[in-house]
């Protein structure tokens, strides 16, 4: 854990290093989420509520998946890195140290934009909550805070295992992790919106509708699922294992690159 | 027991055929075809601890495929390879604290950082102590006078800087092996010496080196073992010294003549050995055998022929040798 930051830390300074960069994405981001607040009120101005769901319960949505998002950038950005680092052998000396390759890679980069993420969508969370009507007992704060961990970890997990694959493709860029995080947008909103086909791909095959919907709609107790909500943990402990797995497996076919 | 066994290893790549141009291209997505080569073909290789061992051939030959097979940084599609006993991907974690790599080509120091925190995240990785640490890095700076680079950010390093910084990276964990591959590339002469200095510090100290080089003056003096591999298989396992007396026993004198000789007369008067013309008249070049005649009978034969204006005796380096048997003019006995 400190080694981790230790690394993270190494590429701080080369954040400094270039500060236009970093003024210019810190300022994209917190555009991006501000655009994203104005759509939805604009959208909300229009109809009261989607399948039965409120302005303040889908901001919450947007804010879970910004403040995953936002995690992910600034602690595992890396990973975003994978495709080039495999196309070019880079991997090399990470694979001669003693210590784990794919937190090697996830501390290759820090997305300092992803602060902006986490204070724009732990802001959105905050406010769906304050104007929902959540009957607050231990219980549910802890299973809460359980939900937001859970959902934090399936982000960072999709990421990881959507980039891994580019073991096998040797793509010098993520596109196939790219289009997977586009897809993932669309859990944003209520699934409940959305064809059986599209449902069972958030749901199931890329569970991102537990990152966003699902959590969300138990907290809330909104919805005919509502209790899928709780399955969160289990669906994170998942993706962890599978994303562990495909990187161990797609690291055995890792080639180098020729001097 | 050795310390670096590799048994029947093989790495076969699979490369997509792509025909040439454009059209070659789309071809390949409509009907995908493979080619594969074989870029380490069961090589067998035994080092035992302290050894060091020089291990050259021709570009293309498979010599860093071999060492990132030996390291773990390749999976084997055939055979094994054990560093102490241990799998170097099962065990990788333990396998990491006893190797330590060096790929001259590519650097494993930090862009943005400078040398002496490159430095200080490694020693956190390898979890070194801070006494044991300061000692490596005084030793360092003895041979490699890192002193003077330790402030320097990462891409501000000239080669030579960067090379000295990326030696004590691979080494600041204090392993058992080494693995430098191609470790002088590039490199200007007075660096070179201070670098091979270094190498034999290692050896002195009884670490076990296996060393890749095209610049073969960075093995003679150092390795006294010689490993020469071509594509893909280990074609020469054996002693250096006793290459270069079997091997590297033919002169060749070049003299310059006051006169004319017909080829024919120097040809005659010198059987056993081979005269050849150089490039300008009255120039000619003797091969012969060392332990079969001397340069100075040589000479003395040539002397009653003609008068010599000038001449001189190369003699050839194990450089010559590896040349000839690349090239495949020399065949050395397994």
């Amino acid at each position: 854990m400190r080694l981790y930051l230790r690394l993270l830390g190494a590429h701080f300074r080369s954040l400094l290093e270039y500060e236009t960069d970093f003024l210019i994405l810190v300022a994209a981001t917190v555009l991006m989420q501000v655009i994203n607040i104005v759509f939805l009120a604009a959208l909300f101005a229009k109809v009261p509520a989607i399948n039965g769901w409120t302005f303040w319960s889908v901001l919450m949505m947007f804010g879970a998946v910004a403040l995953a998002e936002g995690v992910g950038s600034l602690f595992f950005d890396g990973m975003w890195n994978l495709a080039w680092m495999i196309n070019r052998g880079d991997l090399d000396y990470y694979l001669v140290r003693p210590y784990p390759v794919v937190l090697q890679v996830s501390s290759h980069w820090l997305g300092i934009n992803g602060l902006s993420n986490i204070v724009t969508g732990s802001l959105m969370i905050g406010a769906g909550l304050a104007h929902s009507a959540i009957d607050w007992t231990p219980w549910r704060a802890a299973v809460g805070v359980l939900l937001l961990i859970s959902s934090i970890v399936i982000k960072v997990s999709l990421n990881l295992a959507t980039n891994a694959v580019c073991f096998w493709s040797t793509s010098p860029s993520p596109m196939f992790a790219f289009a997977m995080h586009q897809v993932g947008d669309l859990a944003r909103f209520p699934l409940s919106i959305y064809p059986v086909a599209l449902k069972a791909v958030l749901g199931l095959a890329l569970p991102f509708a537990f990152i966003s919907f699902f959590p969300i709609a138990y907290l809330l107790n909104t919805g005919s699922s509502r209790w899928l909500g709780l399955l969160t943990p289990l669906v994170a402990a998942y993706c962890v294992g599978m994303a562990a797995l495909i990187f161990k497996r797609g690291l055995r076919r890792y080639e180098s690159a020729g001097n | 027991m050795p310390i670096v066994e590799a048994r029947g290893l093989t790495k076969v790549f699979r490369r997509p055929d792509k025909g040439t141009g454009l059209a070659g291209s789309v071809k390949h997505l409509l009907a995908r075809r493979y080619v594969e080569k074989v870029a380490v073909d069961h090589v067998d290789l035994s080092i035992e601890a302290g050894e060091a061992v020089a291990y050259v051939g021709p570009n293309g030959a498979g010599k860093s495929t071999t060492v990132k097979l030996l390291c773990g940084i390749l999976v084997p599609t055939e055979g094994e390879v054990r560093i102490d006993g241990l799998h170097p991907q099962r065990d990788r974690t333990t396998v990491a604290h006893r190797i330590g790599v060096l790929f001259g080509q590519r650097t494993q120091l930090w862009w943005d950082l400078p040398v002496a925190e490159s430095l200080g995240v490694l020693r956190d990785i390898y979890q070194v102590d801070h006494a044991t640490y300061r000692k490596r890095l005084a030793r360092f700076d003895d041979v490699l006078e890192l002193g003077e680079i330790l402030p320097v950010i990462g891409r501000k390093l000239s080669l030579g800087q960067r090379m000295r910084a990326d030696l004590a990276a691979a080494l600041v964990h204090g392993p058992q092996v080494v693995y430098l591959d191609e470790p002088t590339i590039g490199l200007d002469l007075a660096v070179k010496d201070r670098v091979r200095e270094f190498f034999r510090s290692l050896r002195d100290e009884g670490i076990t080196v296996m060393l890749t080089s095209h610049d073969l003056a960075d093995i003679e003096g150092f390795c006294r073992r010689l490993v020469i591999i071509d594509e893909g298989r280990i074609i020469f396992d054996g002693d250096l010294e006793s290459v270069k007396d079997s091997f590297a026993r033919e002169r060749i004198l070049h003299v310059e003549t006051a006169g004319p000789v017909p080829l024919e007369t120097l040809r005659a008067s010198l059987p056993g050995a081979e005269v050849t013309e150089e490039e300008s008249p009255l120039k000619y070049a003797v091969r012969f055998d060392r332990f079969a005649m001397t340069a100075g009978q040589v000479v003395t034969v040539l002397a009653t022929l003609t008068d010599l204006v000038d001449f001189r005796v190369d003699e050839p380096s194990i450089e010559d040798v590896i040349r000839r048997v690349y090239s495949g003019e020399l065949v050395l006995p397994r």
